[in-house]
């Protein structure tokens, strides 16, 4: 599949379980966005392609109150997480985050809104292309807590009624930075 | 038999059936789930993506102690402390152990299937460490001092005013039942606690061997959280969950959200192995492996395949006898079909007796079982097994021992009988009331009466007008064609006559030996098997025919499996086998004979029941169709078009006649709802039934066998000359 199609399809699939997806031109885009939907401290935990990118400048820039060394307790507090993404998978929506640092699952499941940062490049077909790269992630480190992220958290427990936002993030917003960061194996 | 046990059991489906609200809600979700499902398939192939499930499972089986030590071995080099546990006990004993060493006060759980079959949470009660369910449905079953209704869906026998009130005894608040506010009150409730827990514990969907690591998917993220947040984490693994590598779970990741919930994927999927990084140490990640029955499952040949499940409960969502009674009566800890059989080797087979018995035996769970395991064959298996173990009472023995295995005696017995009825039927041909005790039967249901003459008999005198023969078949009547609808047989033999078809009956044929297995008395059942076997093949037919897709399952399927060891039979089963059709199929693949029926009928709506046997045992569905239309007939399909009558043979009249009445009642909706004018099906149980039905129901339509409505048409043929 081309990759434009990919995007598609991604986008597609993101959106119908509730994610929004949203093309940006450049971080700095991006983090205005943020800047839009963020009410109270933001966190950003540290991660290849945002320290590349000079990031968190560019957060702060947008006027965001970035956290960036955190504990749980102070986590609790946030209104919203962001962080890159490894790659994504286009036939279900799904992101993965490679998560294995503390920073990384308390910024993705502790505050109401989550923003993924992807690089439209690093999208693969489904979840069967996702074993290369998850092999090689394997591989590269000892221990591990991957993440694969589909739309907001959900469920359906009382009368089989799709509510969203139990116990982890009410929305997931999905923003694609062409040339973010081509690497799957980094987040 | 044990009696009093199935006195209780009776008791709690008489509660069941008293709560229509409930009932409604299962069939809704029994609707909408079938809606979602083939939704999330969109584009795929389920019967190529179960087969690779069921080939991997299988292979993961027989190589269970070499993955096993791999998956080990790589856990334990990322950190993990491993377990192997015996049975619920041993796994209570060593986390109840384990909280204890770390003074836990509270646990938090993420929804874990095996903890509720070894009964973790008393185990840690009693340890002193609270244990806190976090899956919403799992709260609030615990709330309410239940126990899940279903593996996927716990809460789904309650409603949100239920809920509503648990809830305000938890915050001492009073809160409105809305749904999304109780929702927020679950996330804002159950937060602070996993920051408290000392301990995480939650399940394991994949255990991956390459990996030494396991996968969780879940909706909420509360597994995210019972994970990462308190310092140590226990998953808690049935070792079932065993898959070799990283492709492997990806397949079962891929299968199980869209045949448990209808999702592409769930909102989670985490991948943790090892000790990873929790505050400023490490995490304590422990593997409790439980073994508790699974080990002697693998060693049982007939139920093995059981432990290919992926705990989809599918088999539960397309279940009329779950959508009639929920799950806390059709299940122990795990329900539904695959709750019987892990219920008989987790938790004993006394606690399967009652399930065993309730399965009406349609087939519906196989046809959407992800891992592509045969439940209805594994659960008669049982049903063996209890009747070996407990009797199957004396009155039933009696009759398939003594009486069915003895056909003249059993034939002569119903010719009695046929005479014994006059002062109910006075006469007619259907049974309105039966008297005294036996009344119930007759409330719901007409039941037809026994025929005058046999079709054994009757076909004697039956004129065949065929000079050159294609084909000379032997019909297999069954016991309802024989004995209750003999005019069906004689329709049959002017059919195929039409065709150039000539039919003869042996004589020496008798009962299917289904209704045997049904009961659990498999010694009857492979007696019959000989002697169908012989009397079919006697006089060298071109085929067998059948009118009853129970029988053509018996005769393509049960025979061969119930012979196949034997060298004196086996082949001979086989042959029966390979020759053996039902006559829908008949007419359409052997003689391609729909073209003479073409536009003969009286054009009439009808609406088409698939048997359970028939679409889902023998896998035919089209033929009938195709030669209700082509003979010129306005076929409009209904709602649940194969959705199980409620017949199951003797489970109508005998077992649970009160289950049968509702899904009979569902049923009779349905095709009321079609607007057609009559029902066509190929089997007679289910024209007993469905006829009975609509006839005390009161509902205009009428339920004909295919055979007779092809009969019908062909009377209006101008005749030639």
């Amino acid at each position: 599949m081309m990759n434009q199609s990919l995007i598609e399809l991604f986008s597609e699939k993101a959106v119908a379980v509730g994610a929004e997806v949203i093309s940006c031109t450049s971080i700095a885009e991006a983090a205005t966005f943020v800047a839009g939907k963020v009410d109270g401290p933001l966190l950003v935990p540290t991660f290849p392609s945002g320290c590349r990118s000079g990031l968190e400048t560019v957060l702060r820039d947008a006027g965001l109150d970035v956290l960036n060394a955190f504990s749980s307790e102070t986590a609790g507090r946030a209104d919203g997480g962001l962080t890159g993404t490894n790659f994504a998978i286009a036939d279900t929506g799904s992101l993965v985050l490679e998560s294995t640092a503390e920073d990384i699952r308390l910024a993705t499941t502790l505050p109401p809104k989550q923003f993924a940062l992807l690089d439209p490049a690093k999208i693969v077909a489904d979840g069967l292309a996702a074993v290369d790269p998850m092999r090689r992630l394997h591989q590269r480190d000892a221990r591990n807590y991957i993440a694969y992220i589909t739309g907001p958290s959900r469920t359906a427990d009382i009368e089989r009624v799709l509510t969203i936002g139990v116990h982890g993030p009410k929305e997931l917003f999905i923003l694609l930075v062409p040339g973010f960061s081509s690497d799957f194996l980094e987040m | 038999m044990n009696k009093q046990r199935s006195k209780d059991y009776r008791k709690q489906i008489d509660q069941a059936l008293a709560t229509p609200k409930l009932q409604d809600a299962l069939h809704k979700f029994g609707d909408a789930f079938l809606v979602s499902r083939e939704k999330a398939f969109g584009g795929l192939d389920f019967e190529q993506l179960r087969g690779r499930i069921a080939e991997m499972k299988t292979g993961v089986r027989e190589h269970h102690g070499e993955l096993m030590e791999q998956f080990i071995a790589n856990a334990e080099a990322a950190g993990a402390i491993v377990y192997q546990a015996r049975d619920a006990a041993d796994a209570n004993r060593y986390i109840a152990d384990l909280a204890r060493r770390k003074k836990a006060t509270l646990g938090v759980k993420s929804k874990s299937m095996v903890s509720e079959e070894i009964h973790l949470n008393k185990a840690l009660e009693k340890a002193g460490t609270r244990a806190l369910e976090t899956d919403l449905g799992e709260w609030i079953v615990q709330l309410a001092g239940q126990r899940p209704s279903h593996m996927v869906m716990p809460a789904i026998h309650m409603f949100k005013e239920e809920v509503a009130e648990l809830f305000s005894k938890e915050t001492g608040r009073q809160e409105p039942a809305e749904i999304e506010h109780l929702v927020e009150v679950a996330r804002r409730q159950l937060r602070e606690s996993y920051f408290q827990a000392e301990i995480g514990i939650t399940g394991a969907n994949v255990a991956i061997a390459e990996t030494g690591g396991i996968a969780l998917v879940t909706n909420e993220g509360n597994a995210r959280l019972a994970s990462t947040l308190p310092k140590v984490h226990v998953a808690l693994i049935g070792i079932e969950k065993l898959v070799p590598t990283l492709e492997d779970a990806a397949r079962v990741v891929q299968i199980l959200p869209k045949n448990a919930t209808g999702q592409l994927l769930t909102s989670y999927v985490t991948w943790i192995r090892g000790a990873v990084p929790c505050g400023d140490e490490e995490k304590e990640l422990h593997f409790v492996l439980l073994d508790n029955g699974r080990s002697s499952l693998a060693e049982s040949t007939q139920c093995r395949d059981a432990l290919n499940c992926i705990r989809c409960g599918a088999c539960a969502n397309v279940c009329p006898v779950y959508q009639t009674v929920g799950g806390h009566v059709f299940g122990h800890i795990y329900i539904g079909a695959i709750g019987i059989i892990l219920t008989a080797f987790y938790h004993g087979l006394d606690n399967a007796a009652e399930l065993v018995k309730a399965c009406i035996g349609c087939r519906s769970c196989v046809s959407v079982c992800p891992a592509n395991i045969d439940l209805e064959e594994i659960i008669l298996h049982l049903r063996e097994t209890v009747g070996d173990e407990e009797g199957i009472g004396a009155g039933k023995a009696l009759v398939f021992r003594k009486v069915m295995q003895n056909r003249k005696l059993f034939h002569t017995m119903i010719k009695a009988a046929s005479m014994l009825q006059k002062p109910v039927t006075r006469g007619e041909r259907t049974i309105r009331h039966l008297p005294l005790f036996f009344s119930p039967l007759t409330e719901w249901r007409t039941l037809p009466a026994i025929a005058d003459t046999a079709l054994r008999d009757a076909f004697k005198a039956k004129a065949q007008q065929v000079e050159k023969p294609r084909y000379r078949v032997a019909l297999f009547g069954g016991c309802a064609n024989d004995f209750l609808y003999p005019e069906l047989g004689l329709d049959l033999i002017e059919v195929m006559n039409a065709l150039d078809v000539e039919v003869f009956y042996p004589q020496e044929q008798n009962c299917c030996g289904i209704p045997a297995i049904y009961s659990g008395e498999k010694e009857t059942a492979v007696e019959l098997a000989k002697q169908n076997i012989d009397a079919m093949l006697a006089g060298h037919p071109d085929y067998v025919l059948t009118t009853c897709p129970t029988c053509a399952m018996a005769l393509k399927h049960n025979f061969v499996e119930h012979l196949k060891d034997n060298p004196a039979w086996a082949k001979k089963a086989e042959k029966l086998s390979s020759i053996t059709v039902d006559a829908a199929s008949f007419v359409l693949n052997q003689l391609d004979g729909a073209g003479i029926f073409a536009d003969l009928a009286e054009k009439e709506k009808i609406t088409y029941h698939d048997s359970c046997h028939l679409k889902r045992g023998v896998g035919v569905w089209q033929e009938p169709r195709r030669l209700i239309k082509e003979s010129g007939h306005d076929l409009v399909e209904m709602d649940h078009a194969d959705r199980c009558c409620g017949f199951g043979g003797s489970y109508s009249l005998t077992s649970h006649p009160d289950i049968s009445r509702k899904i009979l009642a569902d049923k009779v909706h349905d095709i009321e709802a079609s607007g057609a004018t009559c029902v066509a099906m190929d089997c007679p149980g289910c024209m007993m039934q469905i006829r009975g039905g609509l006839e005390k129901a009161e509902v205009p339509v009428r339920a004909q066998h295919t055979i007779e409505l092809l009969a019908a048409a062909l009377r209006n043929k101008p005749t030639e000359k």
